[in-house]
């Protein structure tokens, strides 16, 4: 049993770091609470949804058609809301209290479109073979979530480190003053950090739909809860510290489940990221980043 | 301020006057959820009751009274539940309410119905503590309490299950109550719980879980959970490799299962005073109309509320208005109780039950469960 | 009259709860005025929720020291914990307090004997009357903003422009901030010890993070300038969703808009805009 709950730790671990990315970047670039990014999956998971179900595209298809849609979506995220609140100079919580209206807007237009109830993938779409090792058994879909994190994960590293873009990036967390005085595009890598967050959101989104095979208007919000413990855990702005935040709260749930009994895993959890926090007040791999209210 | 007084009294008397010309409409309140998650449950509520209205307005209505619904959306949320009742009771001046939908939302605005005399009907409040409140509080959902046990009983029959294990959502007072209902009929029927395990609303992953269970060897899953959460529980299980069937609460019954369950929605047993395969012609009829009216099949919910308009409709008729409100409100429940049906959902009766001070309350709901088991995605009826 | 008597009782739930939202966002104002993000001020009104409660109903203890005792004991757990926690700061603090929150409304699903868990407690005694809340209300706004005046206000603002400076200053920043801290936890679980006796019924789940980020919102659309601000963020997130009913179907997402309109074109919050008005009429704005 032991080896499978920590099969099932890792599965889990995957899912949450892989939701916990985008929201990661949004932090560490636009320095923005984004309590959007759980309307954001939701929209991915939508979009995908319905290119299988109306357009019947393939898996593949759906999931381009969710990253555009939500990269999309970021745009103008960042085009209509984000930018105005820059240039007005608002102080650092109006965005996040913008990004609550969003998600709220969000959430009830697609509940009116589509309904409130929950909507799965067609059985064809699922890749359902499971597999199964000495009584271990994990899905092939599992398997790529996993995976798929560690891959973006390490798209992005290499991104931040080796290119150009990156560097700017990087320089723009640090610092958008300076940044703008070496006359790095501040506001288009702003929108372009936006983008990428939202549709890497869209892609954690389809994903996790298939994993659960339960799509419906609220389904971001028990993630953006989760999402904001991995975050702290990780180290807000950290994109390793998104994957080993994600994989220390699906190990702490998954173990406090199997040895302490499930009624009290959400206590066990955020009772550690509490305990850590005041430990370590930049979370467990964080840099000094220090912002005020 | 008299002047104003004075006009605002002489348009609401010839208003009541031009009212009185005509058969006056009965209104009817409906608090359900619209919108939010539980609109899940509260649009096929409305359908079924919107449905029940329809025709016993086009068959003549209540002694030629038309049936006026006035429909709120109370968005599952107990504040909103609060206000929708006190609207509808003190400015659309209703006969009766219908609702809220989830029981959580009942706890808190039924009590405002009791305490102001109108009859409330409650189609989907299942958990316990709710009739208890007075003697103006009604439901034809029958409580879990009851059904539980019978589906326990021919489950276990048909199985031979010797010991179970239990998961249940215990976060959710729909779910929670469920789970001490079937505790208390495993403990009755002398069936040994292997282990129990919970999980929350919203979980992704019940791997954990089920993998305990798994270890636990039991010969059937007792499962209290709503079919969002419980069909992937289901999924999940036979992707861990865990065969075994799946013993479930109200919850668990809606075609929805086949749907969000493919492929692993077999051994699925539930009880419930209603099922889409019983061939009673009431039945039969309702499930057709049903269908041509909205273009999809009925639940649950949908079959609970449009018989519940038809016993309360039945119960109108019996009264003579007199046009005072409170004595009209006073003579509806009067005839209420004594009311007995036969519909969708079967032969149908109230039996009061005993409140919190040991005095006479509300009125349960007193029907016979249905047991089915699911099958080739369909529920097939097992006793 | 009778039109009173009609009106109070269709909205008069409406109206109290009006009242208590408005405290709770001026109980997160205390701390956001210090440069305070914490956001753990539900689950300090489900504490103070569950304990009026719970005197009320199980030893029927009388309403006026239901409601202190439901302030008290929020206080005094928000002095264990300030300590260590409001070392942290900025958005580390905001998560650390929403952890602690969450801990708190598990601890109050799990502890099912006394809190009945999930099924909550039923049939809470209707004790609230507008009085009380008015009470209260007045009580607090006419303590915060003398404090606003006064030098414990200006503290509170140099703390959180610049913490260090104010440290460096001689001023006992830590003081400071566990005061505003505790006083805020206290505010919040007499709401909740106010808002349980007009709503009958309480459970842990609408103590969670949605409760939260309402009151996070309140505090900040209101504007965290003045006290004022929060009786205005207050005022307009409890009324939008009843002033937009007939919008039906709709009215979720115009109370998302309106939001974000709102915010956008007064990043500071609806206080600020009325910044104009009192330039005009000769008094300093504030801020």
């Amino acid at each position: 049993m032991l080896a499978q709950q920590f099969i099932n730790a890792i599965s889990l671990g995957g899912v949450y770091a892989l939701f916990a990315l985008g929201f990661t970047l949004t932090f560490g670039v636009l320095g923005i609470v984004n309590l959007a990014h759980g309307a954001v999956f939701m929209l991915g998971a939508y979009s995908a949804l319905q290119a299988v179900i109306l357009l019947r595209l393939p898996l593949t298809a759906a999931i381009l058609a969710a990253i555009v849609i939500t990269g999309a979506a970021g745009w103008l995220l960042d085009k209509l809301i984000f930018a105005p609140l820059r240039a007005r100079d608002a102080p650092h919580l109006a965005p996040m209290i913008a990004t609550i209206g969003l998600a709220i807007c969000l959430n009830s237009s697609v509940e009116g479109f589509f309904g409130a109830q929950n909507l799965r993938f067609p059985v064809e779409a699922l890749p359902t073979e499971t597999l199964s090792l000495g009584g271990i058994r994990i899905t092939w879909l599992e398997l790529q979530i996993v995976l798929l994190a560690f891959v973006l994960m390490g798209i992005l590293m290499w991104c931040l480190k080796q290119t150009r873009i990156g560097r700017a990036l990087r320089g723009l967390a640090e610092s958008p003053k300076a940044a703008a005085l070496l006359g790095i595009d501040v506001e288009g890598l702003f929108r372009l950090t936006s983008v990428l967050a939202s549709l890497l959101g869209g892609v954690a989104g389809v994903l996790i739909a298939l994993y659960t095979n339960a799509v419906f208007p609220l389904m971001g919000q028990p993630m953006l809860h989760k999402g904001i413990a991995v975050v702290i855990l990780g180290g807000m702005g950290d994109i390793r510290g998104a994957l080993l935040g994600g994989f220390f709260l699906g190990f702490a749930e998954v173990f406090s489940v199997a040895y302490v009994g499930s009624t009290m895993r959400d206590a066990v959890a955020f009772g550690l990221l509490f305990a850590i926090l005041l430990l370590r007040p930049d979370g467990l791999f964080g840099k000094a980043a220090q912002r005020r209210a | 301020m008299k002047l104003k007084q004075s006009i605002l009294s002489a348009i609401l008397g010839i208003g009541f006057l031009y009212g009185n010309v005509d058969a006056a409409d009965i209104k009817i309140g409906i608090a359900a959820a619209l919108t939010g998650n539980a609109a899940q449950y509260g649009l096929p509520i409305r359908k079924g009751f919107e449905l029940a209205a329809g025709e016993i307005n086009v068959r003549g209505g209540v002694n030629g009274n038309r049936l006026e619904l006035i429909i709120e959306d109370e968005q599952g949320r107990k504040e909103e539940g609060i206000n929708v009742f006190k609207k509808l009771i003190f400015q659309n001046k209703v006969m009766m309410l219908f609702g809220p939908t989830l029981s959580n939302s009942a706890q808190a605005s039924d009590p405002v119905a009791q305490a102001a005399k109108t009859v409330v009907f409650g189609t989907s409040n299942t958990a316990d503590g709710i009739t208890s409140i007075g003697d103006y509080v009604f439901r034809n959902s029958v409580t879990e309490r009851d059904i539980l046990p019978i589906t326990l009983k021919i489950a276990a029959q048909n199985t031979g299950l010797k010991k179970v294990a239990v998961i249940y959502g215990n976060d959710d007072i729909f779910t929670k109550s469920g789970y001490d209902n079937f505790k208390k009929a495993l403990r009755d029927l002398k069936i040994p719980v292997a282990t129990t395990e919970t999980f929350a609303k919203g979980d992704v992953s019940f791997k954990p879980q089920l993998t305990n269970i798994r270890a636990s060897n039991p010969d059937a899953v007792v499962l209290s959970a709503l079919v969002a959460e419980g069909a992937p529980i289901m999924v999940q299980a036979r992707q861990l490799g865990i065969t075994l069937p799946f013993i479930g609460g109200n919850g668990m019954n809606s075609p929805r299962v086949f749907e969000l369950a493919k492929g692993s929605s077999d051994n699925l047993w539930v009880g419930s005073p209603w099922s889409v395969e019983s061939p009673a012609p009431e039945n039969k009829r309702f499930i057709a109309a049903y269908l041509k009216a909205h273009g999809t099949m009925p639940d649950q919910f949908a079959a609970q509320a449009y018989d519940a308009m038809y016993i309360a409709a039945q119960a109108l008729k019996t009264i003579k208005p007199t046009g005072k409100l409170e004595a009209d409100r006073k003579a509806l429940r009067d005839a209420l109780p004594a009311m007995q049906w036969n519909g969708a959902t079967g032969p149908f009766k109230f039996r009061q039950i005993v409140g919190r001070n040991g005095k006479p309350a509300g009125y349960d709901a007193v029907q016979t469960a249905i047991v089915m088991m699911t099958q080739a995605n369909r529920y097939v009826i097992k006793n | 009259m009778e039109w009173l008597d009609n009106f109070w009782a269709t909205y008069s739930t409406l109206v109290l709860s009006v009242g208590t939202n408005v405290l709770l966002a001026l109980s997160i104002y205390l701390t956001l005025a210090c440069g305070l993000l914490t956001v753990a001020n539900a689950a300090f009104m489900a504490i103070g929720a569950y304990t009026a409660a719970l005197l009320t109903l199980q030893t029927g203890t009388p309403f006026l020291l239901a409601l202190s005792l439901g302030a008290l004991l929020p206080a005094l757990i928000a002095m264990l914990i300030g300590r260590p926690t409001l070392r942290l700061s900025g958005v580390y603090l905001a998560m650390a307090t929403l952890a602690f929150g969450e801990v708190v409304r598990i601890l109050i699903l799990n502890a099912e004997d006394l809190t009945g868990g999930a099924l909550g407690l039923n049939g809470i005694a209707q004790l609230t009357t507008g009085f009380d809340v008015a009470f209260a209300l007045i009580g607090t706004l006419y303590v915060l903003l003398r404090f606003a005046g006064s030098r414990i206000g200006r503290t509170m603002a140099a703390i959180r422009q610049d913490e260090i400076a104010t440290e460096l200053m001689g001023l006992n920043v830590r003081a400071y901030k566990l005061f505003a801290f505790v006083l805020g936890a206290a505010l919040a679980g007499l709401a909740g010890a106010l808002n349980a006796h007009f709503t009958f019924f309480v459970s842990p789940n609408e103590y969670g993070f949605e409760r939260a980020v309402e009151i996070l919102a309140m505090g900040v659309l209101g504007g965290t300038g003045s006290p004022w601000g929060a009786v205005l963020g207050g005022v307009v997130v409890t009324l939008l969703p009843e002033l937009l009913r007939g919008f039906g179907h709709y009215r979720p997402l115009i109370n998302g808009v309106v939001l974000i309109v709102i915010i956008i074109y007064s990043p500071k919050g609806i206080w600020d805009l009325t910044r104009f008005m009192r330039r005009h009429a000769g008094k300093p704005a504030v801020n």
